[in-house]
């Protein structure tokens, strides 16, 4: 039972192992000479114990060939979104295949902590001993089930009492300011900077968004009415908000009945053409 | 009445909380067996069913509590409600806190042989148990404890006052009842 429930707890080690990171290079990960659109795929690490690519280092740890002890993952991390930063693209695929794999490496880390005391569980415990063992547990369980009812008595007893509980009336915590402590000045010197207006924060960071989907919509009709169809890569700029933006308006004119959306394969272009019956309804935005 | 019995009591009908002696005789500038000797007075003063209120040990102190044959007129008008009822899950788990302060979850859980996470988070949002910190192991788990909360909802002056956790042991006859069944079913097992 235990063996199986290691098997489930453990599938990213189990996957990547599977997957061909024992025998050598990972599935889809570009190795160390793989450069060009790859370069930040296997991206190199330079660490106390290691030096070279990372996936390099995880087919060492999992051939026990680097102790694992001896690797700061965390070191790895920081390495890896400093590198994201810096190339400023965000590969999903690679990215996922790193978390997958810093979390093996975690688990593996995280297991050798426990490594002890699993070895002390109930594993092949002859019934007799594991009777003695439950029979240690049960008397232990027994004490607290005994005290809990003594202390449902005394609940019963208690609870309900009503003790002394009122503030003390602030009135009476009142104490008088001593007179000439505090000069006006002082006082007003202290709430000035109270009543100054804060500086308005920078917002120039902040582009303005250049289009809305009402205007997008307008746009899309116009060129769906001159020119019956157009696709998407076409229509859409370089901004990826405004892409967001105009895809709402596509979907919103889909919805409406007005165009027909189609795409040959995932992440392809969208292509779009008039829909050949009249909407029934134009979703006014 | 004892004049300095006069002052305690003053103090402690001022106070929302019960006073511990030392505390009264910092405030009353006497030595605390005077405090003692005049609290004993007042007890005699408050003994049952000659007020309203009564003086109680409770929480590491003393303090005003309402007499029990009044508790229900001061509720009608109050609109103080009696505590929720515990069931007997989180009895059993503030047992555990209670005695084995300052506890962890997985100690906890591990002495009640299911998953005691709800519970300690129900018994910690009605007060009965707190934070105290965390432990030096690995993880640094939480540690449970019970507050002054506990103390006045089970009408305690401390922990001092539980019975010892020995007082609850399983009679040996019960013992040698859960054994023999026990073996009796490892022998099943093994046929």
């Amino acid at each position: 039972m235990r063996a199986e429930a290691t098997a489930v707890a453990a599938p990213p080690v189990a996957r990547a192992a599977a997957g061909g990171l024992a025998s050598g290079a990972p599935p889809s990960w570009g190795t160390g000479s793989d450069v060009g659109d790859q370069a930040h795929r296997s991206f190199d690490l330079d660490l106390d114990v290691f030096d070279g690519p990372f996936d390099l280092l995880v087919t060492l740890i999992l051939k026990d060939e680097i102790d694992i002890w001896e690797v700061r993952v965390s070191r790895i991390i920081a390495d890896y979104v400093l590198r994201l930063a810096d190339s400023g693209e965000f590969d999903l695929d690679a990215t996922s295949q790193f978390v997958v794999l810093v979390a093996a490496l975690l688990e593996m880390k995280s297991r050798l902590l426990l490594e002890e005391e699993v070895e002390e569980a109930l594993e092949d415990l002859d019934p007799d001993e594991a009777a003695e063992h439950l029979l240690e547990r049960l008397v232990r369980y027994s004490q607290f089930k005994n005290a809990a009812g003594a202390l449902r008595r005394r609940w019963d007893e208690h609870s309900a009492r009503l003790y002394r509980s009122a503030p003390v009336p602030p009135a009476l915590l009142c104490r008088p300011v001593p007179a000439g402590a505090l000069p006006a000045p002082a006082l007003a010197a202290a709430l000035a900077p109270l009543l100054r207006d804060p500086p308005v924060p920078d917002t120039s960071h902040l582009a303005d968004l250049a289009v809305s989907l009402v205007k997008e919509l307008r746009r899309l009709r116009l060129i769906l009415g001159d020119e019956g169809g157009f696709t998407f890569a076409a229509v859409s700029s370089g901004d990826l908000l405004e892409r967001a933006v105009t895809f709402f308006a596509l979907l919103e004119l889909h919805s409406g009945g007005e165009a027909v959306l189609r795409q040959k394969r995932h992440f392809g272009d969208i292509v779009v053409t008039r829909a050949t019956r009249p909407p029934q309804a134009v979703v006014a935005v | 009445m004892h004049a300095l019995a006069r002052r305690l009591e003053a103090l402690l009908f001022i106070s929302s909380r019960p006073l511990a002696p030392p505390e009264m005789a910092a405030a009353c500038g006497c030595p605390t067996a005077e405090v003692d000797e005049a609290l004993a007075v007042l007890r005699v003063e408050y003994a049952a069913e000659r007020h309203g209120v009564t003086l109680r040990d409770v929480a590491g102190g003393v303090t005003f509590a309402v007499a029990d044959d009044c508790a229900e007129d001061v509720r009608r008008l109050t609109g103080a409600e009696r505590p929720d009822d515990l069931t007997p899950a989180l009895l059993e788990t503030l047992a555990v806190v209670a005695y084995l302060q300052p506890v962890t979850r997985a100690e906890t859980a591990e002495v009640r042989g299911v998953s005691s996470e709800w519970a300690l988070g129900a018994l910690e949002e009605r007060g009965l148990v707190e934070q105290l910190g965390r432990a030096d192991t690995p993880g640094a788990p939480i540690l449970y404890g019970t507050g002054v909360r506990f103390l006045r909802l089970f009408g305690l002056r401390s922990l001092e006052e539980l019975p010892p956790l020995e007082e609850f042991s399983l009679q040996a006859v019960e013992v040698d009842e859960i054994r023999a069944r026990l073996l009796a079913n490892a022998e099943r097992r093994r046929a």
